[in-house]
C-alpha cells in the first residue's frame, strides 16, 4: 500500500487520511485514551517535527512512542537520560577496531541513529548532553571527530520530561525547547480509561500491533505522505493571521496584548509560525481539505507555542500559565467577519 | 461547467455595488434634510418665528439658506466620495472571495482558491501553484455552483439609513440653533416690509393681470427700499408714493369700492384722512383712517385706512380687509407714516457743527476790528476756582474697608515704615519647626517681613473637652482644647509685619 507519486490529488489525500486514521487506531489499541496526544504525535511525525511530552511517570509515554514507531514500521531507539549520560553515549563514538591485521578507528553509531528516538526524561541529563541532540534535531545529522553522518529520514525525536521532580534536573534551554514542534501535556486517565488499562495490562490478553508499512518501504512511504503535507495551500490572509498571532505573543511586538507585555519575557521565534502552519496543514488534510482554515490554525496554536513563550518572574509568582496567555491572544485577534 | 473565477468576479462586483450604495446612503438623509430646509425656510419661518413675533432678516435668511445648500451639496459630495471609495475597496478579488467564503461557510477554501486564482497574479505565481490546486479548483466549483451573489449579499439599507437619519437630525438641530441665533424682533420698518412682500406674493399668486403684477412688483420694490438703510427717507417716501399712486390708478380703473387717500401740504401739520365703505355681511359699514401727520417743512400726505364694517357696527370695530389691494394700501400708508415719523425724530445734520472728528475744524476768523481786544487768556481772579467736590468720585483713592475678605484681613500698612513701596507678593514660605520636630534650619536672611498665620477654627468633630480655667481669676468662659485646623502655606496670612531695615542685617 502507499501513495504512488503519479496518483491523483484526491487519491493522495485519501491515502493520507487512511494511513493516519489507521495509525491512530493501532496506537489506540495499545494506549488507552490520550487520543489528542496520539494525534499530536502522529501530526509531528508527518510534519517532520519533534515532540516533547510532559507527564507524570506511568502514563504510558514510552509505550506510546514505541507503539507509534512500530505501527509505521520505523526503527525505534530509546535513550534514558541520566545525569552521567555523555554526548558520545547518544551520538556514538570512534572505536578502535582491528581487521586484516590493521587497526583503525571505526564509527560506532549511538542510539540517536534511528527513525524514532525516544529521549526519556530528557531534563535529567546535563545541558552538555542535552545539546548533543540539538544538531540531530535541527539538521538531521551528527558530527563526530569532524565527520558528519546523516540521519536517515524520517527522523523524529520524542522527548519526555517529568514535571514533578525538580531536584537533580536540568530544565531544557530555550534553544532546545524551540526545536520541538509540539509540547504535549499528558493528563491522568479517566476512571473508565484506567479500568481499561488495568484490564489490558494485568490479564493474559496482549495486543499485538499490526504495522501499516513494511520496514523496508516505511521510510519512503512516510516521506511521500510528508511531501503531501507540504503541498497543502495556505491563503495569504491566513498567513497574516499567524503573523499577527506571533506579533501579539511577543512583548513589545506589533499588536502585543497587555497580558503578554505584563507576563512574558520573550515571545515565540519564527519556528513557532512554521510549526503552526505545518500542523495546521496536517489538520486540514485530516479534515479532507487541501487548504488551511482558521480552525486548523487555532487548533495548533497552543501545542505549538506554549513552550516557546518565556514567562517572567511575575507570571511565575502569580501562576499565570502560557496556555492562559495564548487563550487571551486568540480571543483578542480579529478574524474577518461577514 | 461554471467557472469559479467568473462567479467570484460577479460576486465581487455585487459586493462593490452594495458597498457603494450603502456608503452613499449615509449622505442621503442629511442632503435631503438640508435641501428641504433650505427650500422651505420661508414657510418654516412663517410657521414658527414669525408667528412668535421674530423675524429673520433677508440677508441672514440668505446666509442660512446658502449654508443649508452648502451642507446639502457637501453631503452629496461626501456620499459620492464614500461610495467611490467603498466601491474601489470592495473590488479586491481576494477580499470579495473572503466574504463569499464566510457567507458559504467554506472554511477558507474559496478564500485560498481566490488567493491562488486571482486574475491579477503574475505568471510566476501561477506556475508555482501547489499540485493540489486542481483539487481545490474542483472543490471551488462544487461550492460555487449554485451560488447566487444577489441572494448572498442583499442590499439592506436599514443600518446606513438609520445612521444617516442621525446625521440628518444633527443637520436639523444645527439649522434650528442657527435660526435661533439669527432671528431678531423686527423693527417696524422690517415688519411693514415683510407684510408688503407677503401682500405682493399674495397678489402675484392670485392674479394674472399684468397690472396687478406690476403693483406687486412695485410693492416688493417698496419693501426692499424700506429695509435698505442706504436709501434716504425722501426716496423711500417717493417709492411708497409711487406704489400708492399706481395702486390708486388701478383701483380707480377697476371701480373698486374701497378708497380713501388724504393729503396735506404746506408748512403746517398736515393730516390726511380717508374714508372707505364696504359691504360686510349685507350691512353697510364705514371705516375711518388717518394718515400720518407731518410737521416738517416737507409736504405731508396721509392715506386713510379702509376698514370693512363688521355687521354694520362701524369702523372702529371693523376687521381688517381681506382684499390684498386694500391691505397693501394700508401697509403702504403705515410705511410712509413710519418713515415720516422717523425722519422727524432723527436729529437733523447741523452743517455748522463738525460731526466727524476726522474732519478739520474751522479756523478762527481774523477779527475785523484791530483795536478790539481778544478773548481773555489770563485767569480771572474774581471768579472762584474749581474746588474738588466731595462726591462719589472723591472716594476713589480711599482704601476699601472690608469690601473683600482678603483686604478685610489685611491689618498691615501697604507702605509700612520702610517707605519702600508695596509689599511684594509672598514667596519662599518657611515654617517654624514644632517642638521635637527635626528639619532644615530657618533661613530668613534678608527677610522683608514676617507673617503670622493663626488657625481659623477647630476641626469639626475632632473631639476635645471643655476646660474651665479656674486658676485665672478673670477667665469666665470655657474653652475647648480641640485640635485646630491645619493652615496651608498657600493661605493668605492673617497678619504680617514688615521687618524694619535697621534689623535686616542682623537676621541670619
Amino acid at each position: 500500500m502507499g501513495a504512488a507519486p503519479q496518483a491523483s490529488p484526491d487519491q493522495r489525500v485519501a491515502e493520507f487520511r487512511k494511513t493516519f486514521s489507521r495509525a491512530e487506531q493501532e496506537v489506540g489499541r495499545v494506549i488507552v485514551g490520550h487520543q489528542d496526544v496520539i494525534r499530536k504525535l502522529l501530526t509531528a511525525l508527518f510534519s517532520g517535527g519533534h515532540i516533547l511530552i510532559e507527564g507524570v511517570p506511568g502514563l504510558g509515554k514510552t509505550l506510546m512512542c514505541k507503539a507509534a514507531a512500530d505501527t509505521l514500521g520505523l526503527s525505534f531507539k530509546r535513550i534514558q537520560f541520566t545525569p552521567d549520560l555523555m554526548p558520545s553515549d547518544i551520538i556514538g563514538t570512534q572505536v578502535l577496531t582491528e581487521s586484516d591485521g590493521r587497526r583503525e578507528f571505526q564509527f560506532k553509531p549511538g542510539p540517536i541513529f534511528a527513525h524514532v528516538v525516544l529521549g526519556d526524561e530528557i531534563n535529567r541529563a546535563t545541558p552538555k548532553t542535552q545539546s548533543a541532540v540539538l544538531e540531530a534535531m535541527e539538521e538531521h545529522q551528527v558530527t563526530v571527530f569532524g565527520l558528519t553522518y546523516r540521519l536517515e529520514p524520517p527522523y523524529m525525536v520524542l522527548a519526555t520530561q517529568n514535571p514533578i521532580e525538580l531536584e537533580g534536573t536540568y530544565p531544557l534551554p530555550e534553544a532546545q525547547m524551540d526545536r520541538f514542534l509540539f509540547k504535549v501535556v499528558m493528563g491522568s486517565p479517566k476512571p473508565d480509561e484506567l479500568r481499561e488499562i488495568l484490564s489490558r495490562t494485568t490479564g493474559t490478553r496482549a495486543h499485538q500491533i499490526e504495522a501499516i508499512f513494511k520496514p523496508a518501504t516505511a521510510a519512503q512511504e512516510i516521506e511521500t505522505l510528508k511531501s503531501l503535507v507540504r503541498e497543502v495551500m495556505v491563503a495569504e490572509p491566513l498567513e497574516r493571521y499567524i503573523i499577527a498571532m506571533i506579533g501579539a505573543c511577543t512583548p513589545g511586538g506589533p499588536g502585543a496584548i497587555p497580558e503578554v507585555s505584563q507576563y512574558l519575557r520573550f515571545g515565540p521565534s519564527p519556528r513557532g509560525a512554521q510549526a503552526i502552519i505545518l500542523s495546521a496543514k496536517v489538520n486540514a488534510l485530516l479534515a479532507g481539505r487541501v487548504s488551511v482554515s482558521y480552525e486548523d490554525i487555532d487548533d495548533a496554536v497552543v501545542p505549538c507555542l506554549r513552550h516557546r513563550l518565556l514567562r517572567n518572574f511575575q507570571a511565575e509568582a502569580e501562576n499565570v500559565t502560557t496556555e492562559s496567555i495564548l487563550e487571551q491572544v486568540q480571543k483578542r485577534l480579529k478574524r474577518p467577519r461577514a | 461547467m461554471p467557472n469559479p473565477v467568473e462567479i467570484l468576479g460577479r460576486a465581487r462586483n455585487r459586493i462593490a455595488q452594495v458597498a457603494a450604495i450603502r456608503a452613499g446612503a449615509y449622505a442621503i438623509a442629511p442632503a435631503l434634510v438640508a435641501l428641504g430646509l433650505a427650500l422651505a425656510l420661508s414657510p418654516i419661518g412663517r410657521a414658527t418665528w414669525m408667528r412668535w413675533g421674530y423675524m429673520l432678516a433677508p440677508e441672514r435668511a440668505a446666509i442660512l439658506r446658502d449654508a443649508l445648500y452648502a451642507i446639502a451639496a457637501g453631503a452629496v459630495a461626501a456620499g459620492a466620495i464614500l461610495a467611490l471609495r467603498a466601491y474601489r475597496n470592495a473590488l479586491d478579488f481576494v477580499a470579495a472571495a473572503e466574504q463569499v467564503d464566510i457567507a458559504m461557510r467554506a472554511r477558507q477554501e474559496i478564500l485560498t482558491f481566490a488567493a491562488l486564482a486571482d486574475p491579477e497574479l503574475d505568471e510566476d505565481a501561477k506556475t508555482a501553484r501547489s499540485p493540489l490546486f486542481a483539487l481545490l479548483w474542483r472543490r471551488a466549483i462544487g461550492l460555487l455552483e449554485h451560488f447566487d451573489s444577489a441572494k448572498a449579499f442583499p442590499l439592506s439599507l436599514g443600518r446606513p439609513l438609520a445612521r444617516s437619519s442621525m446625521l440628518a437630525g444633527v443637520v436639523a438641530v444645527a439649522m434650528i440653533l442657527a435660526a435661533m441665533g439669527l432671528v431678531r424682533p423686527p423693527t417696524r420698518e422690517q415688519a411693514i416690509a415683510a407684510r408688503l412682500r407677503e401682500i405682493a406674493r399674495e397678489i402675484e399668486a392670485t392674479s394674472t393681470d399684468p397690472t396687478d403684477r406690476a403693483i406687486a412688483a412695485e410693492a416688493s420694490a417698496a419693501a426692499d427700499a424700506l429695509e435698505n438703510p442706504k436709501i434716504p427717507p425722501q426716496q423711500k417716501i417717493k417709492k411708497l408714493d409711487d406704489a400708492m399712486h399706481d395702486l390708486q390708478q388701478e383701483k380707480k380703473g377697476a371701480g373698486g369700492a374701497n378708497k380713501g387717500v388724504g393729503a396735506g401740504g404746506g408748512n403746517q401739520a398736515a393730516k390726511g384722512q380717508g374714508k372707505g365703505s364696504g359691504q360686510g355681511g349685507g350691512n353697510q359699514g364705514k371705516g375711518n383712517g388717518s394718515g400720518g401727520s407731518d410737521k416738517s417743512n416737507q409736504a405731508g400726505s396721509g392715506a386713510g385706512k379702509n376698514q370693512q364694517g363688521n355687521n354694520g357696527s362701524g369702523g372702529k370695530n371693523g376687521k381688517q380687509s381681506k382684499d390684498p389691494a386694500t391691505d397693501l394700501q394700508n401697509q403702504l400708508a403705515d410705511a410712509k407714516a413710519q418713515i415720516e415719523s422717523d425722519a422727524k425724530n432723527s436729529p437733523k445734520p447741523d452743517t455748522n457743527k463738525i460731526s466727524d472728528d476726522n474732519q478739520p475744524g474751522n479756523a478762527p476768523r481774523t477779527g475785523g476790528n484791530p483795536d478790539k481786544k481778544g478773548a481773555a487768556t489770563k485767569p480771572d481772579s474774581t471768579r472762584p476756582g474749581n474746588v474738588p467736590k466731595g462726591d462719589a468720585a472723591g472716594k476713589q483713592n480711599v482704601p476699601p474697608t472690608g469690601s473683600s475678605q482678603a483686604s478685610a484681613k489685611d491689618m498691615g500698612s501697604n507702605l509700612g515704615d520702610t517707605h519702600l513701596g508695596e509689599t511684594p507678593p509672598a514667596a519662599n514660605y518657611q515654617r517654624y519647626l514644632k517642638p521635637g520636630e527635626k528639619g532644615a534650619a530657618l533661613d530668613i536672611h534678608d527677610a522683608r517681613y514676617v507673617m503670622f498665620r493663626l488657625p481659623n477654627g477647630a476641626i469639626v468633630g475632632a473631639g476635645g473637652k471643655n476646660v474651665i480655667d479656674s486658676s485665672h481669676p478673670t477667665a469666665t468662659t470655657a474653652y475647648v482644647n480641640a485640635p485646630l485646623k491645619e493652615s496651608t502655606d498657600q493661605a493668605a496670612p492673617d497678619e504680617r509685619q514688615l521687618v524694619p531695615p535697621r534689623y535686616r542685617d542682623l537676621i541670619h
